[in-house]
């Protein structure tokens, strides 16, 4: 059996999984544990680590804790947070705090797990770090060269928060409706998606993960006024979400965050390796077809539907799914 | 304690208001009190003014009348003394001098019963025989006529001589002549100072010269008379001159005066009665104003009052309802978060168990040829006779003998691990289908799929129900609906246990989803008792139940159609006694309006 060369570490305060994941993993990595967020810092001291999974529940230091300490000591280490049953704040501070790869909910698939690790591990060891903008300070000016931002809320009210975080150095487009936001993202190169998780009462976050999966440079802002374990694990999993803005929210906050998410946006395109850092899952099947018929539904009342009376929106609606997502 | 507002608002300001009432009728009445004393002081000095005013009119009216009179008089006398004195009346004067009087002065005076000092009858009687002896006087007749000529026709009604003896020498009424006036205060004036005395009376009776008259006002005058020719007091007059009609003139006056002045004061009071009654009206008007406004801000405060008494009780009222609620929800929360604490444990050791135990089953499988290689190998050498490679055969076989003793076959090791794994995956689906119900890292709000809910809640009732009961669910294909699916669950449940409860003895529930138009339908039916015709109308009615206390809360129904509604859903029942009970709930698809954020 051939051992690729690949040093893992599992966390985890239940001895029987990590002894588990060492089981499962050895074949093909070179597998370390710890059953402490405490041991597990003092190893990564010591080895350099392609990845480390870590479970969320732990005495002491949680996983989130753990991975925003690792994201310090070793960059280049892909994050893993392992999940039971979670709590919600955790999870988005995971987000926010240790730009997880991802989320592994118990009892895993043993046929995935090493796919995942091994994925991650090619990463780590072929594609550059990418040094993110951690110092950014509520101070600090904004920084940006006219790239567009799409901000997507049933509230107009976030719109113009926006822009006037923004000013006249980058490019604000508000919508509601989902049908205008594909019109947008068609015909505009857009570099920030600050997106609700719901809008109009369609699921938005199918939007932003097809994006991010045929668009990796692009980055994502979700703005949540409740959080769902199922929602996020599967944002960051199939979206890579950047941030995790709860609601209501802080200006200060948002504009840490937009200020980052610019910078972020700024790296992948000077260095289109990086995205692979953002690889992304498959989204499940006829995620596309459901989303496609959600927005054709709100179509009608677009604003773009309704200044265009011949119906050309509606056509160029469809080459906009073709081009953006390669369906339809 | 229970604070009664209306009622201490009520007691209270009334309280208030009487106290007020009462204070400004007593200081009214105060003033009302002043406003009389005042007047009736002011009419009994303008009474006494005018009194006192047409008094003294009437007395110096008197006094004029008693002045101008004695002027008279004085001349009157001067007169008479220069027309009868020297001829006629000196000469008689010295004859009565002749006369000796002083046998009567010396009977002494004596003491009347009002101890003043009188003459006694003998001392009149005295002087009266010395009148006598002087109408005796050859004299007299003439001098008589001379005086009643004279004086008939005048205001002079009688004149009376006296000597300087206080003797009257003549009078015009002749009885009284010789009376003895020497103690009189008028002639001791007249006669001693030469100061005339005038005196007014009034007489019921009088000798006249024109004979007796009635009823009369005269005013009588004590004259000295005079020596012509030198200052000498030779005599005294009396003259008594009728004033009847000058003191009617000045009575009838007075009388005017008088009957004006109580006129006015009359009229005075009749004003101040007027104006005691003016301000009596306008206080009892003030008193009407002021009590109509306490009374109409009495009624606004107990409107006021009455309004914020029901609304603070249909605070209470709703504060109890959702603190009913709460507690319940909280109670679901605090258990849910137990049910997840719980399968969390369970997840971790199944985790790692199902982990395991997939390894083994794939190095198993990995391992079953090679053993089955080795078993074939020994029996084929079993045969052939011994050299060493055979004895270590021989061993190998024993050892492998040893493995099919002990049962250990590989595909058979195979199927005990696979139901191990079966196990595994059902305490799994347990814990995923836990963690389902309870929701608590969840999405309040979601598009959900109802019947993977519906499922979730009877797997989870299962657990609780009686073998007997049968759950069948059958569910038709259903669009995602947006609904908050932890209070759908309790709905779901609360129907599920219902039915359940109203089964006795084996039994079947019916669990059914289907989709309608842009609504979803789902029912729980059940073949239990059915509920009396008597019992349904309450059935949705918090804290109703027809079970016994610690069996039934009464809270299922009603939580159940609150949640539904909040959903801008619809719940409905129908019902056969003795043959089942369905209810149907109603969801739209998507939610009108985001519901309340307690879950
Ligand atoms: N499926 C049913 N069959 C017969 N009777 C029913 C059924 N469902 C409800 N009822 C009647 O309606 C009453 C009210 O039900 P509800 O669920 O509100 O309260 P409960 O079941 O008595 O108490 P709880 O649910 O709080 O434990 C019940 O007591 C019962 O008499
Ligand atoms: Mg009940």
């Amino acid at each position: 059996m051939k051992r690729l060369a690949g040093k893992v570490l599992c966390v985890d305060d239940e001895p029987g999984i990590v002894r588990s994941l060492q089981w499962l993993l050895q074949k093909q990595f070179e597998v370390f544990t710890a059953t402490s967020g405490a041991e597990a810092l003092e190893l990564v001291k010591q080895h350099d680590f392609d990845v480390i999974i870590s479970d969320q529940r732990m005495p002491g230091m949680t996983g989130v804790e753990v991975l925003r300490e690792v994201r310090q000591l070793s960059p280049r280490t892909m994050r893993i947070l392992l999940t039971g049953y979670s709590d919600m704040q955790a999870i988005v501070r995971s987000v926010n705090e240790s730009e997880v790869f991802r989320f592994i909910n118990k009892p895993w698939n043993i046929a995935e797990l090493p796919k995942v690790v091994a994925q991650a591990i090619t990463i780590a060891k072929t594609q550059p770090t990418d040094e993110d903008a951690t110092d950014v300070s509520e101070e600090a000016p904004l920084v940006a060269n006219g790239e567009r931002i799409l901000v997507i809320d049933d509230d107009p009210e976030m719109g113009r928060a926006v822009s006037e975080l923004v000013g006249a150095s980058a490019r604000v487009s508000y919508t509601r409706n989902l049908a205008d936001a594909v019109g947008i993202l068609n015909s505009e190169a857009v570099s920030v998606i600050i997106s609700e998780t719901r809008v109009g009462s369609i699921d938005a976050t199918r939007l932003v993960r097809l994006m991010k999966s045929k668009h990796p440079e692009i980055v994502t802002v979700m703005l949540t006024a409740e959080s769902d374990a199922d929602t996020i694990t599967t944002l960051i999993n199939q979206g890579q979400i950047y941030r995790f803005v709860p609601k209501p929210i802080r200006t200060g906050y948002l504009k840490i965050v937009l200020q980052s998410a610019l910078r972020k946006h700024q790296a992948l395109a000077n260095d289109p390796a990086l995205t692979f850092r953002h690889t992304v899952e498959a989204t499940s099947a006829g995620t596309i077809e459901a989303f496609m018929s959600d927005v054709q539904k709100v179509a009608p009342q677009a604003e773009a539907a309704v200044a265009d009376k011949a119906g050309g929106f509606m056509a160029s609606l469809g080459a906009g799914f073709r081009r953006l997502f390669g369906v339809g | 304690m229970q604070f009664r507002l209306v009622r201490y608002f009520t007691l209270a300001s009334l309280g208030m208001f009487g106290l007020v009432a009462l204070s400004l009728i007593y200081f009214e009445r105060q003033q009302g009190d002043f406003f009389q004393r005042t007047g009736d002081e002011q009419r009994t000095f303008f009474n006494e003014v005018q009194q006192s005013f047409a008094q003294q009119q009437e007395q110096s009216a008197r006094r004029d009348l008693l002045t101008i009179h004695e002027a008279g008089n004085v001349n009157l006398t001067r007169l008479f003394a220069n027309a009868l004195w020297d001829k006629d009346f000196a000469p008689f004067v010295a004859q009565v001098q002749m006369i000796d009087a002083r046998a009567c002065q010396e009977i002494a005076d004596v003491d009347d019963d009002k101890g003043k000092k009188v003459a006694p009858p003998e001392k009149k009687a005295c002087f009266t025989d010395l009148g006598k002896r002087i109408m005796a006087l050859p004299d007299f007749k003439a001098i008589d006529a001379k005086v009643f000529a004279s004086m008939k026709k005048s205001t002079v009604f009688k004149i009376k001589v006296f000597d300087l003896r206080g003797v009257t020498v003549y009078s015009s009424e002749h009885a009284q002549i010789g009376e003895d006036k020497s103690t009189n205060a008028g002639w001791r004036s007249a006669a001693f100072d030469g100061v005339p005395k005038s005196e007014l009376t009034h007489r019921g009776k009088f000798s006249a010269f024109e004979g007796v008259v009635e009823n009369r006002d005269l005013i009588s005058s004590y004259l000295p008379v005079l020596d012509p020719g030198s200052s000498r007091i030779v005599g005294v007059f009396e003259v008594y001159s009728d004033v009847t009609p000058f003191l009617k003139q000045i009575q009838q006056t007075s009388e005017q005066i008088r009957s004006t002045a109580s006129a006015n004061q009359t009229k005075l009071e009749a004003a101040a009665v007027e104006n005691q009654a003016a301000v009596d009206a306008t206080s009892y008007r003030q008193f009407a104003t002021i009590g109509l406004l306490l009374a109409l801000l009495f009624a606004a405060l107990l409107a006021i009052v009455r309004r914020a008494e029901k609304i603070i009780q249909q605070q209470e009222a709703d504060r109890a309802h959702t603190h009913q609620q709460l507690a319940q929800s909280e109670k679901m929360a605090s258990l849910g978060q137990m049910v997840a604490g719980v399968a969390h444990q369970l997840n971790t050791p199944l985790a790692f168990s199902q982990n395991n135990i997939l390894m083994v089953k794939d190095a198993l499988q990995s391992m079953e040829l090679p053993m089955k290689v080795a078993g074939k190998l020994s029996s084929i050498l079993e045969d052939v006779e011994g050299d060493k490679v055979t004895l270590k055969v021989a061993q190998l076989k024993a050892n492998l003998d040893k493995l099919q003793d002990g049962n250990v076959d590989v595909s058979m090791l195979q199927e005990m691990l696979k139901d191990v794994l079966g196990g595994i995956d059902q305490m799994s689906e347990l814990v995923v289908h836990l963690r389902d119900f309870t929701r608590l890292d969840r999405a309040a709000t979601t598009n959900a799929d109802l019947n993977k809910s519906l499922h979730t809640v009877a797997y989870i009732a299962q657990t609780v129900l009686p073998k007997n009961i049968e759950l069948v669910e059958e569910y038709g294909e259903l669009p995602s609906v947006e609904c908050n699916p932890s209070q759908l669950n309790q709905v779901f449940l609360n129907l599920i246990n219902n039915a359940a409860q109203a089964i006795d003895g084996p039994g079947r529930i019916r669990i059914r989803s289907l989709a309608d138009d842009d609504k979803v339908r789902i029912e729980i039916q059940d073949n239990g008792s059915g509920i009396p015709e008597h019992v349904l109308p309450n059935i949705f009615d918090l804290y109703y139940t027809t079970k016994p206390a610690g069996e039934g809360t009464g809270l299922g129904l009603a939580i159940a159609r609150n949640i539904v509604t909040e959903h801008g859903g619809d719940i409905s029942v129908s019902t056969r006694a003795g043959v089942g009970t369905t209810f149907t709930v109603t969801l739209p698809i998507r939610l009108s309006e985001p519901l309340a954020k307690a879950a």
